[in-house]
């Protein structure tokens, strides 16, 4: 029979031996479960993009990664020379081992101060060496802080869908009463304007666009249209000749572009396994992740909006957040900003999790499992659940968590 | 009887400046509505005339091609919320149609107590 078969293929024209090898292909797919089709690898852009937006990618990333030097705006108060600087592993767009600095002023029951006129939230941490020849190496921490936080860097890929995602979504998933008695009373941030917010650890950024707009002067000292002063030394302008490049440092076109690149960078392609033990390993975990309930807050996937670029129109995003804020316990608490109190975080997206090295908002866990078993508040229940799993559930858990 | 007259004519001419700056801040206020300024934490998107509780206009320059106004802005995103005050540079160009806002620049922002 085996014989027969060989015969036969090598019997086979050209044309029919494709059509076999394709067939196989489906088949092992179809086996292995991966129901999508072709994915974009990691730090390529979306699927489905015009060759326009292709080059709109590709002009993005080239600002993504271009380094500042204090000639071309770098400073004076900085924490990177490039947005590509910390969102570097494992490729452009990725996360970091760097860990920033934020503070801000908290007053009990609801008054959150972000510190703008001291230099909050974001403090740097380094200086040009003009600033560093007069004494000054870095920003403090405003005397008016009442915490600091620290920050480790997200990894962006598939930001441009999760912005696409509308507020509706968002404003369904909240219940800050806990209504339905779940334990889980999850809100939405608000920005100060008082649009929704969904970006940052806290939520309090409503867009893409806002985000990288404040990126280049918060981060590299690069000062924009929008932005055109540069940030004060903890409230003090910085010193004169200490700035040599002229404001703005950087076009609006500039800030377009790598919104640009953000909002085409495609998520991370789910993993498939090929070893049938740890498909069906990661088949199990995620049912368990369902059964312990961490999907109640780190909910699967949500859907864009209609939207005039066909790669974001009403497409399904598997970010594994509902993008709100939740009283995560006294033992993370840190910061206020906006409506979020020092305890509550936004649910941290999943998407991705196995490219990263550092987990919890400030990347002090080293491993998923201790980021899971630091979780508190509205997430002990869960916490709780994963610890009573046997060793072999647990393992299950982790593995679906390193598939996504 | 001259007296009055001028008297009149001052107050005239005291009331049509202060309606053409005022008519000067509404349409700023107007113009704002859609524009963003600063980045990040500190974005302020204009969405409505009713978040701008104050505008004055601190300083303006012009020339041929470009219009630049200074102002100090209280701004309140709803009642009830944080209030905020503020200094942006506010830019205009002339087009063909007259003109017209291209970017607000927030210089600086601070929550009012």
């Amino acid at each position: 029979m085996k014989r027969d078969a060989n015969c036969r293929w090598h019997g086979l024209e050209g044309n029919a031996k494709a059509t076999w090898v394709v067939g196989a292909l489906i088949c092992c797919f179809v086996i292995c479960g991966c129901k999508t089709a072709k994915q974009p690898d990691l730090g390529e852009p979306l699927a489905e993009l015009t060759p326009s937006q292709k080059a709109q990618f590709r002009e993005g990333k080239a600002v993504f990664q271009r380094e500042f030097t204090p000639e071309t705006g770098l400073g004076p108060l900085f924490n990177s020379v490039s947005c590509a600087e910390c969102h570097e592993h494992p490729l452009v767009g990725g996360s970091g081992d760097e860990i920033e600095v934020h503070a801000t002023r908290f007053v009990r029951p609801n008054s959150c101060d972000p510190l703008f006129d001291q230099g909050g939230p974001v403090i740097q941490q380094d200086a040009t060496p003009l600033l560093r020849a007069i004494g000054v190496l870095k920003e403090q921490v405003p005397s008016r802080a009442t915490a600091q936080g620290r920050r480790s860097t997200p990894p962006l890929f598939g930001f441009g869908l999760v912005d696409a995602i509308p507020d509706k979504t968002l404003l369904s998933h909240e219940d800050p009463y806990d209504r339905d008695l779940n334990g889980i009373s999850g809100h939405a941030n608000r920005a100060i304007d008082g649009r929704v917010g969904r970006f940052g650890r806290k939520a309090a950024v409503a867009t893409l666009f806002d985000f990288n707009a404040g990126a280049f002067p918060q981060e590299q000292g690069v000062t924009t249209p929008l932005s055109p002063v540069e940030e004060t030394i903890n409230g003090a302008p910085v010193p004169a000749g200490t700035d040599p490049a002229a404001d703005p440092e950087i076009k609006r076109a500039d800030i377009d572009k790598v919104t640009d690149f953000l909002r085409f960078l495609a998520p991370p392609p789910r993993v498939c396994f090929t070893n049938s033990h740890e498909r069906h390993q990661a088949k199990r975990g995620e049912k368990l992740f369902n059964a312990v309930n961490c999907c109640a807050c780190h909910v699967p996937k949500m859907k864009t909006g209609p939207n005039e670029i066909r790669a974001l129109d009403r497409k399904t995003v598997h970010l594994y957040s509902d993008l709100l804020v939740h009283d995560m316990g006294p033992s993370l608490s840190d910061i206020c900003l906006g409506q979020a109190h020092p305890s509550e975080f936004r649910t941290e997206l999943l998407m991705g999790l196995r490219f990263r090295e550092h987990f919890l908002h400030d990347g002090s866990a080293p491993t998923v499992q201790e980021a899971i078993e630091r979780h508190g508040g509205e997430a002990q229940p869960a916490r709780d659940k994963f610890k009573a799993l046997s060793k072999k559930d647990q393992e299950a858990l982790l593995k679906f968590l390193d598939s996504i | 009887m001259k007296r009055l007259n001028s008297l009149i004519t001052i107050l005239v001419a005291c009331a049509l400046a202060v309606s053409v700056c005022a008519s000067e801040v509404d349409q700023l206020k107007a113009d704002l509505i859609g524009q963003t300024m600063g980045g990040r934490e500190k974005s302020w998107k204009f969405q409505s005339v009713d978040q701008i509780k104050e505008l004055v206009i601190k300083n303006k320059t012009e020339d041929a091609q470009k219009r630049v106004y200074t102002i100090a802005l209280q701004l309140q995103a709803a009642a009830g919320a944080d209030k905020y005050a503020a200094e942006a540079k506010v830019e205009y160009w002339k087009k063909a149609s007259g003109w017209q806002i291209d970017h607000v620049g927030l210089l600086s922002l601070k929550k009012m107590e």
